[in-house]
């Protein structure tokens, strides 16, 4: 047979398959490594800190429990969030993110490492990527082989669409529950694959995990149901099936029911219902199945066929009607929006207001996962070529999860996981193909197509590491009639042929690649996509996804770079020089931020679960400061905080934000606020344009109060905006300027307290300007007394 | 003789009232005049004593402070007064009650031998904000409060008191009533910033004297500086003869003690300020502090993280013994500038070589490491210190000694990095520090090799067992049946 290029014949199959397994586990020791690094750009450009909002929120509570142990966590009233209501913490969260560090901080004091747990919140999203990486293996482990999983779990390392939630810092669901994900996949397959209850209940212990870290919990409990509805369908069902999914759902579902932000979700919402309407489908073809197989009367077969439709059918009835009478939650709108991406602007502006719910644009996909996207579908159809249980599982998860990620930015994360696997699938296959040796012999075509090897040896090209691994005898093999390029096989058979004792016929393809220059034009230029991956990947994660967001950072014309701290700044000020029960009111953005570093009491916060609360806050920004007063008043507020990008051009700031503010107060008081009063003839403007509901907006007010007068009687220039602002700034009377940061960024404002005199405000402040009272109003009151 | 100056050793009288007449004739003070340099947190006075000896044989000089003045003061030393040379002189810790002080002079003077004694004290919190409040536009007025005469056991025939203010600007002062019977030219004179009361004559201070003729006197004076008090600090210093290192971590609570800002911080008007150069005199923006030569791996971070803000000049490492020329010169922002009544904490930590400051005697295998109290933000006081020192694990035959009295000592255990069993600490505690308690607190340990070994054996240890158990663990098969 010929080859294109030796291959050493003295190998014992023992030194190869220990060569290989050697070079498998430094090859992940190694790709663990690049995932970990590659997520310390954070820490090395910036600090060891923790990242923008919900990170904030995380790491406190993660303190609580570190500190006060798991029961004070457990039982945490959070008296400051949510002013005046308060917050249940220990109910309204899931807590496996904080029970993870907690354990690894207790488990490392133990053994007398005292590691801050700051170190540990913001090191944990790297290290779990590093297990990720691991699953992914196994996970396409499973899908072909080895090489592939290789290959997938460096792609999971260092790709951006995973990197994005999961740099240092990023102390945040997300970062322990991709792994959480990959995992559970990975059981489920494999109990699948075996019926095996024992991987059955593993993979329920991880969904139990998973429900206890994510939300996002619901996607498994919808594809795994989902993939078993498939394969009932298709005719696939097996006791391996039946076994696998019940274990699984029977455990998974019983023990998510343990936290207590579920409860009983499980059994009450509709997002539930599919894991148990398949649950009871596969119970009555199970049923069906035993029946049948020891009634042999062909009536009856029809019979039971009737009987088997009719159960299924008044069980989805059931559920329907349950629905229709309120015993089952019907769908959320967090739900609907992912049907109908403009319901949530028309309902839930809330929801639409968060910028990781907008509809993902094209480019960001590019950005995400560079030269994956385009080997996705490859391996999609790759999957078709073979399509046993498993590939029908990355198959509908690759359509759930595309669909998902263009309907929201942040789902983005789910898809990535499987175009790591297609596309390392893929690859590996065109890997495969062109590193065989084995030349086609063109004058002996009729000799045997396809072989079936059952060799037990496997080798590995060092040079590549991810590129040629091959595995070891996979039984799954002999399935495959394929006669085309299951090279792989070829290749298995030639080492088989090079290195074991028992040698065989030679079998050659009747197509193949001839000659060296082929192999190496297709192999160089995967090569060099493979490279121009880690460049983009590299390039991405240190300049999009490294910053904390808490810090800004800017290059100066030097070439220097220079940190704008002005948010820890603020922070750090309300937390020294304010009193310790002072409430603080800032737009919900900043509420987990200000709890966690300037440790105040807040209105509204990143947990958004009281939409009228939000709006009060918005009502209060967006009116004018008479009408604000009272509301700040009622709600005890001492501090207003606000952020303003206008001097050094920070886009992010609460002018833009504003009308996000006007929309969700309007969305409540539909009388007294409307969105189109803040447009000056459909423009959305702040100089002297600006219309007039605008330029007595509280946030208008605080955000340019003395802003003119930083410019020295020049006309003034809103960077981020990029208008000129009035010369003539706004005047505040409710509220006095308490401290501005260096760069302007965030400005804090006192609310005054009740005149001492009990006059109005605004009448006090004018008399103090020496202004004439006046008359109208106050005669007007008089005339009201006298009458 | 070489010294000219020599060091008293300064003994404390019986903590009993002191009663004047007790002390006896056997001195007269020819001239005493008191330097009171005025400060915001810190006021440093000196006060010379023209001694005359009335009988023969004397050792013993006593000075009196008033309870008033001895609440304040934190520190003293007592110099014979020559003209060349510094020396060390015995210094006293703050916080002891009593007001007579007993000098032992270095010889006994002959009738009508003469000395000039001079007594340097340092005064905290002993200046107030007056008026309390000030807008950030506002100058910053303290007031300074003394008593008129300082008081001696002995007949003074002239005394007067110098009140220096760096700035020129006083606002007012006192001028003291019914002292004609004392006064030959005028009470009390100024000239610029120095106000100059007396001389007063022939004072005899009894306890008559005290009770009819001392009043107290105040200065109201404009200060440029902001006034800062450094609440508690809490300093760290742990030995680690592995890494061959000392670190030193202070935690420390800053307060502006200067008056409370009026109304609000306006960014606008600071910057202005400091574009103009005219930075309001209560404004702390930034300070420096003086680290030893050879710092490493300086860090300054406050609850929220490191403060980017700061900036180090390091200055070689200097043998052990031999004077420091320079210093390494750490400049440190706050977040915010620190006005009036507004609190800062941070922490600042660095790393210096073991070598500069521990030292082994190879004989009897003794450690002896020197730790200095504290590291002075020029102008502040610190209310309360805690000095840790942290020696290695296994440190045995722990002794150490406080450059000056402490409030209290205490050891205790310290858990680190892989320790088994811990390691010893002692822990110092200190009450009103100033820039004068800088010196080292001094701390023998013996360590034994064994002790040196134990991290590197339960390290090892630890790694045999976790691969015994994987080679164990691949080699056990607990599958039931046989594939």
């Amino acid at each position: 047979m010929p080859a294109a290029y030796p291959l050493p014949s003295d190998l014992s199959p023992v030194t190869v398959a220990n060569t290989a397994s050697l070079l498998r586990i430094i090859a992940l020791a190694l790709i663990s490594g690049a995932a970990i690094a590659s997520r310390l750009f954070a820490v090395i450009n910036f600090e060891s800190i923790i990242h923008e909002f919900d990170p904030w929120f995380n790491y406190r509570a993660t303190k609580v429990l570190a500190s006060q142990g798991f029961y004070e966590f457990w039982n945490w009233f959070d008296p400051t969030a949510w002013y005046p209501l308060g917050r249940v913490v220990g109910g309204t969260i899931y807590p496996g993110l904080m029970a993870t560090s907690g354990v690894i901080y207790n488990l490392l004091h133990a053994l007398n490492l005292p590691v801050d747990i700051r170190n540990i919140c913001v090191l944990l999203a790297p290290g779990f990527s590093a297990l990720t990486a691991w699953a992914t293996y196994m996970f396409t482990k499973e899908m072909k082989d080895e090489s592939a999983g290789l290959l997938a779990a460096a792609f999971i390392g260092i790709v951006p669409g995973y990197i994005s939630r999961s740099v240092a810092g990023s102390y945040d669901n997300e970062a322990i529950a991709i792994f959480l994900l990959m995992f559970t996949f990975f059981a489920w397959i494999k109990a699948l694959k075996q019926g095996s209850a024992f991987w059955g209940t593993i993979a329920a212990v991880f969904y139990f995990y998973m429900v206890a870290a994510w939300g996002g919990y619901a996607f498994i409990t919808n594809m795994i149901p989902l993939h078993a509805l498939v394969l009932l369908l298709m005719g696939r069902f097996t006791g391996r099936l039946y076994v696998a999914y019940s274990s699984w759902y029977a455990i998974g579902t019983l023990s998510s029911m343990q936290v207590p932000f579920v409860g009983f979700q499980p059994v009450r919402t509709s997002e539930h219902m599919a894991a148990l309407g398949v649950f009871g489908l596969l119970q009555i073809v199970a049923f069906g199945q035993l029946v049948r197989a020891h009634v042999s009367s062909k009536q009856f077969q029809e019979l039971l066929f009737a009987t088997v439709i009719s159960l299924g059918l008044i069980g989805f009835f059931g559920i329907v009607g349950l629905t229709y009478k309120g015993w089952i939650a019907p769908w959320t709108g967090r739900f609907y929006s992912l049907w109908d991406t403009g319901y949530a602007k028309k309902y839930i502006p809330i929801i639409a207001s968060v910028s990781e719910h907008q509809p993902t644009a094209w480019p960001s996909f590019f950005m995400d996962l560079h030269f994956l996207i385009f080997l996705f579908p490859a391996g999609v159809v790759m999957c078709f070529r073979t399509l046993r249980d498993e590939h029908i599982f990355v198959i509908i998860y690759a359509v759930v999860a595309s669909y998902f990620a263009g309907v929201m930015v942040r789902l983005m994360l789910t898809l990535t996981p499987v175009v790591c696997v297609s596309a390392a699938v893929a690859l590996s296959t065109l890997m495969d193909t062109y590193l065989d040796p084995a030349e086609p012999s063109v004058e002996d075509d009729k000799s045997e197509s396809s072989t079936t090897p059952t060799g037990t040896t496997s080798t590995s090209r060092p040079a590549t590491p991810a590129s040629s691994k091959k595995a070891k005898k996979n039984k799954e093999k002999e399935k495959e009639k394929e006669a085309s390029a299951s090279a792989g096989g070829v290749l298995s058979e030639l080492v088989s042929n090079v290195t074991s004792s028992a040698a065989k016929s030679a079998t050659t393809a009747e197509r193949g690649v001839f000659g060296m220059d082929t192999r190496l034009v297709v192999l160089l230029n995967s090569l060099g996509l493979l490279l121009f991956f880690v460049v983009h990947c590299t390039w991405v994660t240190s300049n999009a996804y490294s910053s904390p967001s808490v810090v800004l950072s800017s290059t100066s014309s030097d070439g220097g770079k220079n940190l704008i701290d002005d948010f820890r700044e603020a922070y750090h000020w309300l937390r020294q020089n304010t009193a310790e029960d002072a409430v603080v009111m800032s737009w919900w953005d900043y509420g987990y931020q200000i709890a966690g570093m300037a440790d105040r009491p807040t209105l509204v916060d990143n947990n958004t679960w009281n939409n009228t609360h939000i709006a009060t806050v918005g009502k209060a920004m967006s009116s004018p400061e008479d009408i604000a007063y009272p509301i700040l008043r009622k709600h005890d507020v001492s501090y207003v905080l606000i952020i303003f990008g206008g001097l050094i051009g920070y886009s992010g700031d609460d002018i833009n934000k504003f009308l996000w503010m006007v929309r969700i107060a309007q969305g409540v008081w539909p009388d007294e606020i409307q969105e189109p009063n803040y447009f000056n003839r459909g423009e959305y403007r702040v100089d002297s344009e600006a219309s007039p509901a605008m330029r007595d907006s509280l946030m208008y007010k605080m955000s340019y109060y003395r802003f003119a007068e930083l410019f020295g009687g020049q006309q003034p220039v809103d960077r981020v905006r990029g208008q000129h602002v009035p010369i003539q700034g706004p005047t505040l009377d409710y509220l006095e300027e308490a401290y501005t940061t260096e760069n302007w960024i965030v400005r804090i404002y006192e609310v005054k307290k009740d005149d001492v005199l009990g006059r109005d405000l605004k009448i006090a402040n004018a008399f103090n300007q020496g202004k004439k009272r006046k008359r109208t109003k106050p005669m007007s009151r008089r005339k009201a007394i006298g009458a | 003789m070489a010294r000219r100056w020599w060091t008293l050793p300064l003994f404390l009288v019986s903590a009993l009232a002191p009663s004047f007449s007790l002390a006896g004739p056997a001195f007269e003070n020819t001239a005493i005049v008191r330097t009171i340099e005025l400060g915001g947190s810190l006021v440093h006075v000196s006060t010379t004593y023209a001694v005359k000896a009335l009988e023969p044989g004397q050792t013993t000089y006593q000075i009196a402070l008033s309870k008033a003045e001895r609440a304040k003061t934190s520190w003293l030393e007592a110099k014979v007064k020559a003209r060349l040379h510094l020396s060390s002189s015995a210094r006293m810790s703050p916080g002891v009650a009593e007001y007579l002080l007993s000098i032992s002079l270095p010889k006994a003077l002959a009738v009508n031998g003469t000395l000039n004694l001079v007594l340097e004290t340092m005064q905290t919190h002993a200046t107030r904000p007056f008026p309390e409040q000030a807008a950030q536009n506002e100058p910053q007025l303290l007031k300074y409060e003394t008593d008129l005469f300082t008081i001696s056991p002995y007949t003074t025939l002239v005394q007067r008191t110098k009140i220096k203010s760096i700035a020129p600007n006083v606002i007012s002062y006192t001028t003291p009533h019914d002292v004609d019977s004392f006064v030959r030219d005028g009470s009390v004179t100024r000239s610029g910033g120095t106000i100059t009361y007396g001389p007063y004559h022939d004072i005899q201070t009894d306890t008559d004297f005290v009770a009819k003729h001392q009043q107290s006197v105040s200065v109201h004076y404009s200060f440029d500086y902001p006034v800062i008090e450094v609440e508690t600090l809490h300093r760290t210093a742990e030995i680690s003869h592995w890494g061959s290192n000392l670190n030193i971590e202070d935690k420390a609570h800053l307060h502006n003690a200067g008056p409370t800002l009026k109304g609000h911080f306006s960014r606008l008007e600071y910057q202005s300020q400091n574009f103009q150069r005219k930075q309001a005199p209560h404004i702390l923006s930034d300070f420096t502090l003086h680290l030893p030569p050879g710092v490493t791996n300086a860090y300054f971070y406050d609850q929220n993280g490191n403060v980017s803000t700061s900036h180090l000049r390091t200055a070689p490492s200097v043998a052990k013994g031999s004077k420091a020329v320079q210093y390494s010169v750490l400049q440190l922002r706050p977040r915010y500038p620190v006005l009036g009544g507004w609190n800062y904490s941070y922490t600042i930590g660095f790393d210096t070589p073991l070598q500069d400051s521990v030292s082994y005697d190879a004989k009897d295998g003794v450690y002896m490491v020197g730790v200095p109290v504290m590291t002075p933000i020029p102008g502040t006081v610190v209310n309360d210190a805690e000095v840790k020192i942290i020696l290695p694990e296994g440190a045995t035959n722990v002794k150490f000694v406080s450059p000056f009295p402490e409030i209290s000592n205490s050891m205790s255990t310290h858990i680190s990095y892989l320790d088994t069993v811990g390691r010893p600490a002692v822990t110092f505690t200190y009450k009103n520090l100033t820039y004068k308690h800088t010196d080292n607190i001094y701390v023998s340990y013996q360590v034994p090799l064994s002790a040196h070994l134990k991290k590197v054996l339960s390290v090892s240890a630890a790694f045999f067992s976790l691969f015994a158990f994987a080679f164990m663990a691949r080699r056990v098969n607990l599958n039931l049946h046989k594939k």
